[in-house]
């Protein structure tokens, strides 16, 4: 069963075709990537997924319910959760106060229980906390809750939007090139995190530029060209296919691994 | 039951007052254009421009034209000494849009204040610019003033649209407007034109303001009221476009001649008001613009 | 600005949350402040006047702190909703008979409303744009309240508020008001630190740091900002309340611009974000006429806090209360992109 089902889906930016009749099922529990060269559509694809705005044409539907064109606040409480291509942390708040956020999809509680305190919103408070610091470890920044987010080195701000992801308790993480501007050991860590976060039951979506991590991580790749999908199928299979060296050998400086 | 005659004088009054709401309101759009800026010191030059006028008259004992030509390159300069003093520190620092526009709020309190303290708070007025009495048309009585500032204001405006078309400085401060980072790689100096709109936006200020004072009169505290009304002028056309705050500005002097009929004087302002809000939320790129008035949020 | 997870040890934790907002830079100016709201109880008449403003506006900046350092919004309308709370209470209590104690809330549920049936709309526009239509709020305010002469008593003001109090027990001298007003501001405070350290005031302050990241972690932006929009109108109708309490009576120039401009300068100066900085801040730019006049430049006054703030947006955007975090924080570059 596909949790995650994008069906002809187009966008059009006035005249320009950003994707073109896309069609992508995401099994429950894969890894799965999305890759092309530079402007094939992959980032406008997670974002009518995600619900920054709606597409043109088609239907996305996650774990049965139909989501297209829905509000992204909305679209992120059933469990889809996004990361962005720029790091976008929330810079006033400390590395901890950033995972706690992400925790909002599984705690409750507005004005009133932040003033008058009732046992139970004490006792989330403290597991929010906890499950913050458990996280952190997890993607490997552990003890660095107290620093201020903005002093983290770039590597380590993407973990820190990783953890962040993973406090909302996701059923699906959509990460939109994680990999972007990482030196080689610090793909490396983010490809481990990627795989110990698939390992938990979640199931991960990917963007990448990278050929290294998808290769290493992906289960199951889907490859976009100029709008449209070119190729599906196991990273063996996508490497071979004659589409995709014709669409990266033939003009990018991309070689496959 | 309105009375047209009324009704129709009140429009006569409206579309004069009009005409420099969209004078203001052009200004805004040249420096909205050249930086993204809301100069929310703009009322300021229109009271600058009344005030130096009638002290270079009463002080210095010249006649109105004269007083005009050396009103108008001060107050332009007072401009200038805002986007030195106030604004290029803060775009030097990559200020938010919030600071900018609250600083620019700050300052104009600060220059209406000194202006209290050097020229004092009596209200003031200068000459109609041709002494004699108002046209009589039918009842309706046309004072010379209004063909004044039909005539100067349509001479201003056709003299904006020459300069940025015809001349290099014109067409670098368009090209700013279009594209800052763009103008700026083609070697347009993008600060010094900062510095130009904010002098043209003054003049431009301080020419309204010299057009209107006769049908008024002008104190410390005059600008507020053009500059909020100017700013409407130019929302309504769609935040920008030049062309569009004249018709915006026209169009509110309309719709307040209207209302101090229809409600009384009193409730011009919240008239002039509640149309702002309905234009901000019901047309956010104005009835004219099809520029989104939001960039640089 | 430091964040009150600053320590994770229990003890840090089991500290009331307004304490815990405090570091050393903010504790200092409040024992200052402590000390000097004791020398003035215990001595002369005016300097409780100045310090009874002062903790007006100080409520009046923690709700505008709470809209715009939680949430990085900007508003240049809350003397809308102080005036509708100080004409409100003045028309309840002078010309109705209630209860000030009683009017105070049933005002601030009106600006509530309002403040909700008006940001609804309003919040969706962004940069220049929100600045003027929340600046159209305060001017149309202000016209109403000249042009309902009826209701207002217009231009001339309306006299005869009584002061604070219950039943017949009314705080008859300033010095008794002054006590309940910084009661209020305690108050103010204590509520504000308790929402920003809950699941409710890390949304706020995620909307602050990144919109589209706060929505993609489920956040409904629209919604939070509407709560922090009604939370500062609260505030500020209370303010406004205060104020016609305080004064006994109010007239339209009272709630005009420069309700807009001294509460940003107060601010700034404070700290835009904090738990305490609205309240220093305050303090501090009520008590600068009085140094002013000793230096015999009293109509100076709104200069010197335009040019102060100015001088404060160019080169402390954040507010001058976290320098000395800036100067401690040696070790990472600041890159403060505001």
């Amino acid at each position: 069963m596909a949790l995650l089902s994008i069906t002809d889906v187009t966008v059009r930016f006035g005249g320009l075709v950003a994707n073109n009749a896309i069609t992508l099922a995401v099994p429950e529990g894969s890894l799965f990537a999305v890759i092309g060269p530079n402007g094939a559509g992959k980032t406008t694809l997670f974002n009518v997924v995600s619900g920054a705005f709606p597409p043109t044409e088609g239907k996305i539907s996650f774990a049965g319910d139909d989501i297209t064109g829905k509000p992204q606040a909305a679209i992120a409480a059933r469990g889809l959760i996004r990361t962005y291509q720029l790091v976008q942390l929330f810079k006033d708040l400390s590395v901890s106060e950033n995972v706690q956020v992400g925790a909002h999809r599984v705690t409750r509680g507005g004005v009133f229980a932040a003033l008058l305190r009732p046992g139970w919103a004490r006792t989330q408070e403290t597991a929010v906390r906890d499950e913050a610091e458990r996280l952190l470890d997890f993607v490997g920044l552990g003890g660095r809750g107290d620093l201020q987010a903005d002093q983290l080195p770039y590597g380590q701000q993407r973990l820190l939007e990783v953890a962040r992801a993973m406090a909302a308790k996701p059923r699906i993480i959509l990460l939109d090139e994680p990999a972007a501007g990482l030196n080689t050991q610090e793909t490396q860590a983010l490809a481990d995190v990627i795989r110990r976060i698939h390992a938990t039951g979640v199931t991960v979506l990917l963007i990448e530029h990278d050929m290294s991590l998808v290769m290493q991580v992906a289960q199951r790749i889907a490859v976009l060209d100029f709008g449209r999908k070119i190729a599906e199928g196991t990273p063996d299979e996508v490497r071979k296919h004659p589409a995709v060296l014709e669409a990266y050998l033939g003009g990018t400086e991309h070689s496959l691994v | 039951m309105f009375d047209f005659t009324q009704l129709t004088q009140s429009l006569v009054t409206g579309i004069g007052v009009g005409l420099i709401y969209g004078l203001v309101g052009i200004g805004y759009c040249v420096i909205y254009n050249a930086s993204g800026i809301v100069n929310f010191a703009q009322g300021v030059f229109v009271m600058l421009g009344g005030m130096f006028c009638h002290t270079a008259m009463t002080q210095l004992g010249v006649p109105l034209i004269l007083a005009a030509i050396i009103a108008v390159p001060l107050v332009a300069i007072v401009g200038i000494v805002i986007d030195y003093l106030v604004v290029r520190p803060m775009w030097n620092r990559n200020a938010t849009l919030f600071a900018i526009i609250l600083a620019t709020l700050a300052a104009q309190i600060m220059i209406e204040r000194i202006t209290i303290l050097t020229l004092g708070d009596q209200p003031r007025t200068i000459p109609d610019f041709t002494a004699g009495g108002p046209l009589k048309i039918g009842g309706i009585a046309i004072g010379y003033q209004l063909f004044w500032i039909l005539g100067c204001g349509a001479v201003m405006v056709a003299a904006l649209w020459l300069f940025f078309a015809r001349t290099t400085t014109g067409q670098a401060l368009r090209a700013c407007a279009q594209n800052r980072e763009a103008a700026a790689l083609l070697g347009i100096p993008v600060r010094r034109m900062l510095m130009i709109s904010f002098a043209l936006s003054a003049a431009l200020g301080a020419v309204a303001g010299i057009l209107v004072t006769p049908t008024q009169y002008t104190a410390f505290n005059v600008g507020t009221p053009f500059g909020v009304n100017g700013f409407i002028a130019a929302i309504i056309g769609g935040f920008g476009h030049a062309g569009g705050a004249l018709a915006g500005g026209l169009l509110l002097g309309i719709a307040q001649a209207v209302a101090i009929v229809v409600f009384g004087a009193g409730f011009k302002n919240v008239v002039a008001l509640s149309l702002l809000l309905l234009v901000l939320l019901v047309f956010p790129s104005g009835l004219f613009g099809s520029t989104d008035p939001d960039k640089g949020a | 600005m430091t964040s009150p997870d600053t320590t994770s040890t229990k003890a840090a934790r089991t500290l009331p949350a307004v304490l815990r907002g405090m570091t050393l830079e903010t504790a200092l100016p409040a024992l200052a402040a402590a000390l000097l709201l004791i020398y003035a109880l215990l001595s002369s008449g005016y300097l409780v006047t100045v310090l009874g403003f002062a903790m007006i506006y100080a409520v009046f900046c923690l709700g505008l702190n709470f809209f715009m350092g939680y949430t990085g919004q900007a508003s240049f309308g809350q003397n809308a909703f102080a005036a509708l709370g100080g004409y409100g209470t003045a028309i309840l209590t002078a010309d109705y008979g209630w209860e000030p104690l009683v009017a105070l809330p049933v005002t601030m549920a009106f600006s509530g409303l309002v403040a909700a049936i008006v940001g609804y709309p309003t919040l969706r526009l962004r940069g220049h744009t929100l600045a003027m239509a929340t600046f159209a709020l305060g001017l149309i305010t202000y016209e109403l309240s000249i042009e309902l002469t009826g209701l207002t008593q217009g231009y001339m003001g309306f006299s005869g508020i009584p002061p604070l109090g219950i039943g017949h027990f009314k705080l008859a001298t300033e010095k008794q008001q002054l006590i309940a007003l910084v009661a209020i501001v305690l108050l103010g405070a204590w509520i504000s630190a308790r929402l920003r350290q809950s699941r409710f005031g890390r949304a706020l302050r995620a909307i602050a740091g990144s919109e589209k990241a706060a929505s993609a972690l489920s956040v409904d932006v629209a919604r939070y900002k509407l709560a922090a929009f009604v939370v500062a109108a609260l505030y500020a109708s209370a303010a406004g309340s205060l104020f016609a309490h305080f004064v006994g009576f109010i007239s339209p120039e009272v709630f005009g611009a420069s309700m807009v401009v001294l509460p940003f300068t107060m601010l700034y100066l404070g700290g835009i974000g904090t738990t305490w900085g609205p309240v220093i801040g305050a303090i501090i730019v009520s008590l600068l006429p009085e140094a002013l006049r000793s230096l015999g430049l009293k109509e100076m006054q709104d200069i010197v806090y335009s040019f102060l703030l100015i001088a404060m947006l160019i080169y402390a955007p954040r507010g001058l209360a976290i320098l000395p975090g800036l100067l401690r924080r040696s070790a990472a570059p600041e890159k403060k992109a505001d």
